[in-house]
């Protein structure tokens, strides 16, 4: 299959930005898919999604019955295969915050979503970038104005729904100075059988903004799953990507961060739980352009089977970002002889005066650990679950919606059997 | 013949060493059994043994445990039917919490015995008083197993433990090992208000001195993987005022 023979599948797509046909003509021009001779992509080989061959339907979904987080009291939207769902959203917003979809935006609403969209994320040598600016179908847009707080979450469902789907998925959340709130996607599958779901999101976080991300994946086990995530931060603001992937046949996510402000926090947690022969790729970047900030970076796999992890995280420290204090550890155990783990952090430093630190490990589960928990009276099954329940705990402490770890750690807990 | 514990002939290996080479020991409720003996005689392989570690191959003998064949149960479910193993080295599980997996671990043991799980008020009530036992800081038992307690906190640890699943047979793998005086004496406190009429302790000692705490009914002495003395507490304290090496020369002649 050609690339235009690929392409050609979206085709039926209309343009609904203008933005979009520029992305359309870089991508049906020279932008080429990556392979794995692209230094960035060497372990992960995307043949199976460019030349999968794909539709592109929007079935109704009946209910939201297992997809909801259970106790989560959240602004939600639902988008099934990139397109908004109005019945089954359930929003009732309070003054300040806007969560819109493009499909049903004011014309204001659509300029101030023009303000920022396509502007942050890379469209133009990453193509899984360009092919979602290019057929995306609708947006969801989370506005945030200056000095406001949001309380609940706003919960972002995106349902990949029927075989064989390919579905762009794109959102904005713009947070205005000031302002705090935590933004939760959450990708679902339904009966979707070798499907692929390509979604870009972009975080503008103003001045002294506050706020999170949460990248929920649970997709089929045949689904594949990019994930692209830009957040921009201003001076002072905090900013947290919390990445857990449950599920999915091949994942790969692509955190970057643009520290363009002075005095800003920005964290990066992750966690993966791989089984079978699933593949999941996390790749980070920050970039410490200004000085007096701090990152973080944690993530933390366990696998099984003859799944495989990639890690890779850089740290790019800029001349003039001075006094930057960067974190970055990735720690991975393997429940079998057969899984793997290909682990890179980097650091690029060009400043002088910084605290920068990285590292990894890859281990197995602790036998001694194990055999304490089952001399006490635990199945080995139960000390497993444990064990693996503990090495999370310090990505799941960083979940601050309480709902959302709960059914995190009911995940965990029953993901793992002996 | 004792139905409580009975072990005869027991040998065991690790990574084709012979440690023990015919073990027999008989240990009846109410009783306590200090086993001690030189470096290297055995003791820490007869309690992994005993409470199951896998790395250890059992080459011949029996463990016969309250009618159980003792070596045929998984190490969960000799904790299930009343094994305690105090450990010599106790583990740190970050992460994991104290009083959760307590928790998990007592109700493991009711749903074998077929009871229903503890309730909170019951569970919580029980810490309250096991840790007066054992003088354990209400902070360090909420904390994540063992994280970063002192050597005496963790041993404390291990007693406490010990007292909320009230074993039939506690086994203390050189408990007194790194204490202090004062430590000692709490751990030895906890081992005799836990000595009960139903109950019985194996105590892996080196040294002679936890025995002025907890004082046995019968001292046995280990060496190169056999019993070669048994005796009362005076035994104990013949091997503090003169060694071990009056014992291996009566066996091994010059």
């Amino acid at each position: 299959m050609s690339k235009q023979d690929f392409l050609s599948q979206f085709d039926q797509i209309a343009a609904i930005l203008p933005l979009q046909g520029k992305a359309r003509a870089i991508i049906h021009n020279g932008l080429d898919f990556p392979t794995i001779r692209d230094e960035y992509w060497k372990y992960t080989r995307t043949a199976s999604i460019t030349y999968g061959i794909f539709k592109q339907n929007n079935p109704a979904i009946e209910s939201l019955d297992g997809y909801l987080i259970p106790a989560l009291d959240a602004h939600l939207v639902v988008f099934v295969n990139g397109e908004y769902s109005k019945e089954l959203s359930n929003s009732n917003l309070p003054q300040g915050i806007k969560v819109v979809a493009l499909s049903e935006a004011s014309a204001s609403d659509k300029d101030a979503m023009c303000e920022h969209l396509g502007l942050h994320i890379n469209s133009e040598n990453q193509a899984f970038n360009t092919l979602n600016t290019s057929y995306f179908k609708d947006v969801a847009f989370v506005k945030v104005e200056d000095n406001v707080e949001v309380t609940k979450p706003i919960h972002v469902l995106s349902i990949c729904a029927g075989d064989n789907q390919a579905v762009n998925m794109r959102n904005l959340v713009v947070l205005g100075a000031n302002s705090k709130a935590n933004v939760i996607t959450q990708f679902e599958g339904e009966g979707n059988t070798d499907s692929f779901t390509n979604v870009v999101s972009e975080v503008v976080v103003g001045d002294g903004a506050k706020g999170g991300l949460y990248i929920i994946q649970n997709e089929g086990e045949t689904t594949s799953h990019i994930n692209s995530t830009q957040v921009s931060q201003s001076n002072s603001s905090q900013f947290s990507v919390i990445t857990v992937t449950k599920s999915g046949k091949l994942v790969r996510n692509n955190l970057n961060y643009s520290v363009n402000g002075e005095g800003c926090e920005s964290n990066m947690y992750g966690v993966y739980f791989t089984r079978d022969n699933q593949h999941v790729d996390n790749h980070t970047y920050v970039d410490h352009l200004q000085p007096n900030c701090n990152s973080n970076e944690l993530y933390k796999g366990v696998m099984n089977d003859k799944s495989t992890g990639v890690f890779n995280g850089k740290i790019m420290v800029q001349r003039e970002a001075q006094k930057t204090n960067a974190f970055q550890s990735n720690q991975n155990i393997l429940l079998s002889d057969t899984a793997s783990i290909f682990t890179k952090p980097e650091l690029e430093i060009y400043a002088d005066d910084v605290k920068c630190s990285h590292g990894c490990t890859v281990g197995q589960l602790d036998e001694e650990a194990t055999f304490y928990l089952q001399s006490r009276g635990l199945s080995k099954d139960d000390a497993t679950k444990l064990l693996i329940q503990a090495f999370a705990s310090d990505v799941m402490e960083k979940v601050e919606i309480e709902a959302l770890r709960d059914s995190l750690e009911t995940f965990i807990h029953n993901q793992f059997a002996v | 013949m004792s139905d409580f514990l009975k072990i005869k002939g027991l040998k065991a290996s690790i990574e084709g060493n012979q440690i023990l080479k015919g073990i027999d020991l008989e240990i009846n409720p109410g009783e306590v059994h200090a086993i001690m003996g030189p470096n290297g005689s055995g003791k820490s392989t007869l309690s992994s043994v005993l409470a199951g570690r896998e790395e250890y191959v059992v080459d011949g003998g029996e463990v016969s445990f309250l009618g159980h064949d003792l070596l045929d149960l998984a190490p969960e479910e000799r904790a299930r039917e009343g094994l305690f193993l105090a450990f010599q080295y106790p583990v740190e599980i970050p992460g994991v919490s104290n009083i959760n997996f307590l928790k998990a671990a007592i109700n493991a043991k009711r749903k074998h015995q077929g009871l229903e799980d503890i309730s909170a008020k019951d569970f919580m009530m029980m810490v309250k008083e096991k840790q007066a036992l054992v003088e354990l800081k209400q902070s360090l038992a909420n904390r994540s197993v063992n994280e970063g307690f002192s050597g005496g906190e963790k041993k404390r640890n291990e007693i406490f433990q010990m007292a909320m699943l009230e074993p039939k047979l506690g086994i203390l793998d050189e408990t007194d090992s790194g204490l202090d005086i004062d430590a000692l004496q709490i751990v030895a406190n906890g081992v005799n208000k836990l000595k009960r009429e139903d109950n019985a302790f194996i105590v892996i000692t080196h040294y002679q001195r936890l025995l002025n705490y907890v004082v046995p009914d019968f001292v046995h002495v280990l060496y190169n993987g056999r019993i070669v003395k048994s005796g009362d507490k005076s035994l104990a304290l013949e091997l503090e005022s003169k060694g071990y090496d009056w014992i291996i020369n009566e066996l091994e002649p010059a």
